[in-house]
């Protein structure tokens, strides 16, 4: 069995399906690409059990096929290939692979593609179409504030809701929150889905510049994400994710109203002299000035900055971690930002100020630290 | 190195000092502190130590050699605010100094010789310090930590001296090895094992006979004898840890009650790690059974200094460490890997009461004392508390020596 490809196009796609492979695979099966060739298709898989994530090419072949490759030494290979026509030529039975290109010709061990795990199907799910920008700007905004500790999964997802009249995702580590919500896209029905970070990544990585519509087809335990000719199946996050509309605190009487990047630049110049594990930053904040301050005895350092900003409310004095601020700030595009407050040991809430939000709405919320 | 000028001052047995000064009563007479019938000698006073009395020595032995000596238990508390006022005298009269323990002091007056004389400001300032505070205070002055410490050493109690430039060599050579601060019970034996027993000995060695018998301690300990030492004096000590232990008048499987002290131990830490806006990552646990078996465990934990999510933890290592039918002699907890910082508010974890509470019980803590307020179950306990964070000293076995 022999098919012919375009060595460029095929390095294209394996590498973003690679972008599923991981170094600590449970099963050594897992360690290859799957090639598929039905007609003139050719499909391409890469999984880790978790997420699976496949992508398609046109080819010239005359028989079906079904292989394993190994990745690394393929992906090695045709990183030093220039653009050429190669041929893969099969031998089912002994499971071996000879690459031929202009210069010569690889030989290499191939396995049964039936070994290759199979790939969950959706039954009795339900769908929904997504332009990519909002998808992409969905994950963009929220991704960085998911957890990392093991022992509460659900936050190391992106919550979405799909809701009859918006979508909402949140992510959450417990001391900072993002809401991404959008009311200009809607769903017939009700549901919600906890993805995991690693499907997401790679989502955000592969699609397109140009706007195409994402199809999203999930039940209980599965999702998979098509577009273009790239299909994402990956299991979902299962548990309840926590109650985080109740901890947004609705009556903030302290607002601030300052411009984005100098706000943002500030912390990062200030915050490099605070302490190194804890980045805890202050904000004295009264009548219409911001001072920013931060100091780490140990070492004797210590930063103070003084910013103009428009502020209604009580003189207030909170301490943040700084990377959080640095997280969120840089990760808003508009000019200028609002922080309410209400009390130094309260949620702090970061906002856009978007006059044309169309039906885009993202909040961003801090814990504060403790100080005496 | 140019020639420096380093003073080293010590409170002569400080803490019989500050217990005479709250209870004159005591004056003249042989006084021992230290906790209880298991205890062991914090202090003693010069007239108990005529009895062969020291400290660290259990203080029923103490009690055999000198059965009129008034033994009477630390207020640590006390010693500490005493320690407080020598330690801002000496700030606002020198330039550089040191608080090395809860008694001791270097400072490094290297310059102020063209404005007062080192030794005139050092007599000054002792005389100062007694004046002001009532204690008794010695130092020794030299152009090193070291042989500072040794002149001090030499001279007390009450007493004054200085080692000329030059003249470090000659001073140590005639003095026992064991009065080398680096020199403890072990390697005294060793030293003497060798038959060395005066510096003069080590002195004329080769540095490497030293290396080959102590290793890199041996180069140090060589040079100490030769009166070198370097080491700057350094006006900050970076915290690394807090702890405190308890030792139990009876040893006790009475779990209920150990539950209860290591949540009075956990609140106390705690509290002294909010104060000094300081969190910590690592939490440790120990275990003395009465056969002086000691274990210890540890767990780390994402920083903070809240004391319900520390007990938690304290508790949880004590079920895994406590695992024999045994009695109890000692129990500790130490926090390490401190950090400066608040604690990082939990969206969902922390209610805001709590957060709240932990700030109005400091506030009264700090207005009314320590130990105006207790959860319940730690009520009962007044651990001994001075300072860990500038005390130095926090194990209930002083180091201090007089």
């Amino acid at each position: 069995m022999k098919f012919i490809v375009s060595s460029s196009a095929l390095l294209k796609h394996l590498q973003s399906v690679g972008g599923v492979l991981t170094g600590n695979n449970p099963l050594p099966i897992l360690d290859n690409f799957l090639f598929e060739v039905k007609g003139t298709q050719l499909t391409l898989s890469a999984s880790d059990l978790e997420t699976t994530l496949t992508t398609s090419l046109e080819v010239e072949a005359k028989e079906p096929c079904k292989v394993a490759i190994p990745a690394r030494l393929l992906l090695d290979t045709l990183k030093t290939l220039p653009e050429q026509p190669i041929t893969f030529s099969v031998d089912l039975k002994k499971q071996s692979i000879e690459i031929n290109s202009d210069f010569g010709k690889y030989r290499l061990a191939g396995f049964d593609g039936d070994e290759f795990p199979r790939f969950p199907t959706i039954e009795k799910g339900s769908s929904i179409d997504l332009p990519s920008k909002v998808l992409a700007e969905a994950i963009n905004k929220t991704i960085f504030a998911t957890g990392n500790d093991d022992m509460r999964p659900v936050m190391s997802g992106v919550y979405c809701h799909l809701g009859n009249d918006n979508l909402t995702f949140v992510a959450t580590d417990a001391h900072r929150l993002v809401r991404y919500r959008r009311s200009d896209v809607k769903s017939k029905k009700e549901s919600v889905m906890i993805i995991p970070k690693k499907p997401l990544n790679l989502i955000k990585s592969t699609l397109p510049n140009e706007d195409v519509k994402v199809n999203i087809h999930f039940n209980e335990t599965n999702a998979v994400f098509s577009f273009d000719n790239f299909r994402l199946i990956c299991r979902l996050i299962e548990g309840k994710y926590p109650n985080y509309e109740a901890v947004i605190p609705a009556d903030n009487p302290n607002k601030m109203t300052i411009d984005r990047v100098t706000f943002l630049n500030s912390i990062r110049r200030v915050s490099i002299f605070s302490n190194k594990s804890s980045h805890q930053v202050r904000f004295k904040i009264a009548g219409s000035e911001l001072n920013v301050l931060a100091e780490d005895p140990d070492l004797s350092n210590e930063a103070a900055e003084r910013l103009s900003c428009e502020y209604n409310g009580d003189d207030i004095e909170i301490a943040f971690n700084a990377r959080f601020l640095i997280d969120m700030l840089s990760n808003l595009d508009e000019e200028m930002v609002n922080l309410e407050m209400s009390l130094p040991n309260r949620a702090g809430l970061i906002t856009p100020v978007d006059e044309k939000a169309n039906g885009r709405d993202i909040l961003m919320l801090v814990m504060p630290v403790m100080i005496g | 190195m140019p020639a420096r000028t380093v003073v080293h001052m010590d409170l002569d047995c400080f803490f019989v000092s500050v217990s005479r000064l709250l209870h004159p009563e005591l004056n003249n007479k042989p006084v021992i502190v230290g906790g209880g019938e298991r205890g062991v000698v914090a202090a003693c006073s010069y007239e108990a130590r005529r009895f062969g009395v020291h400290s660290a020595m259990p203080v029923k032995q103490a009690k055999r050699l000198c059965p009129e000596a008034v033994i009477i238990r630390g207020d640590y508390d006390a010693y500490s605010k005493h320690s407080d006022v020598v330690n801002e005298i000496i700030c606002e009269s020198v330039p550089l100094y040191e608080r090395s323990s809860i008694d001791e002091f270097y400072i490094d007056l290297t310059g102020m010789d063209r404005f007062f004389g080192c030794y005139k400001h050092a007599t000054e300032l002792r005389q100062r310090i007694i004046r002001e505070t009532g204690l008794p205070i010695s130092f020794g002055m030299s152009a090193n930590k070291t042989v500072s410490k040794v002149a001090t050493d030499e001279v007390k109690p009450n007493n004054q001296m200085q080692v000329d430039f030059g003249c470090e060599k000659s001073f140590l050579a005639p003095l026992s090895v064991r009065k080398i601060p680096m020199v403890g019970e072990k390697t005294y034996t060793l030293l003497r094992s060798m038959g060395v027993e005066k510096v003069k000995t080590i002195q004329e060695m080769p540095v490497e006979l030293m290396e080959r018998v102590l290793g890199e301690n041996g180069i140090t300990l060589w040079k100490k004898a030769n009166g070198i030492d370097t080491s700057p004096v350094e006006p900050y000590h970076e915290q690394k840890s807090i702890s405190t232990e308890e030792t139990f008048e009876q040893d006790t499987i009475d779990v209920q009650h150990l539950h209860h002290i290591l949540i009075a131990m956990t609140e106390k830490l705690c509290f002294r790690l909010r104060s000094e806006r300081k969190i910590t990552s690592c939490i440790t646990v120990k275990i003395r059974y009465s056969n002086f078996d000691t274990h210890t465990m540890q767990c780390r934990i994402p920083y903070t200094s809240c004391d319900h999510i520390i007990i938690k933890q304290v508790k949880e290592l004590f079920g895994k460490l406590f695992n024999r039918r045994m009695l109890i002699r000692l129990i500790g907890i130490k926090f390490s890997h401190l950090t400066g910082g608040g604690h990082q508010i939990n969206l969902f974890e922390d209610s805001e009461e709590i957060i709240n509470l932990y700030q109005a019980m400091d506030r009264m803590r700090l207005r009314f004392g320590e130990d105006k307020i207790h959860r319940a179950a730690a009520m009962s306990f007044s651990l001994r508390g001075f300072n860990p964070f500038n005390g130095l000293n926090n194990s209930p076995v002083g180091k201090n020596k007089c």
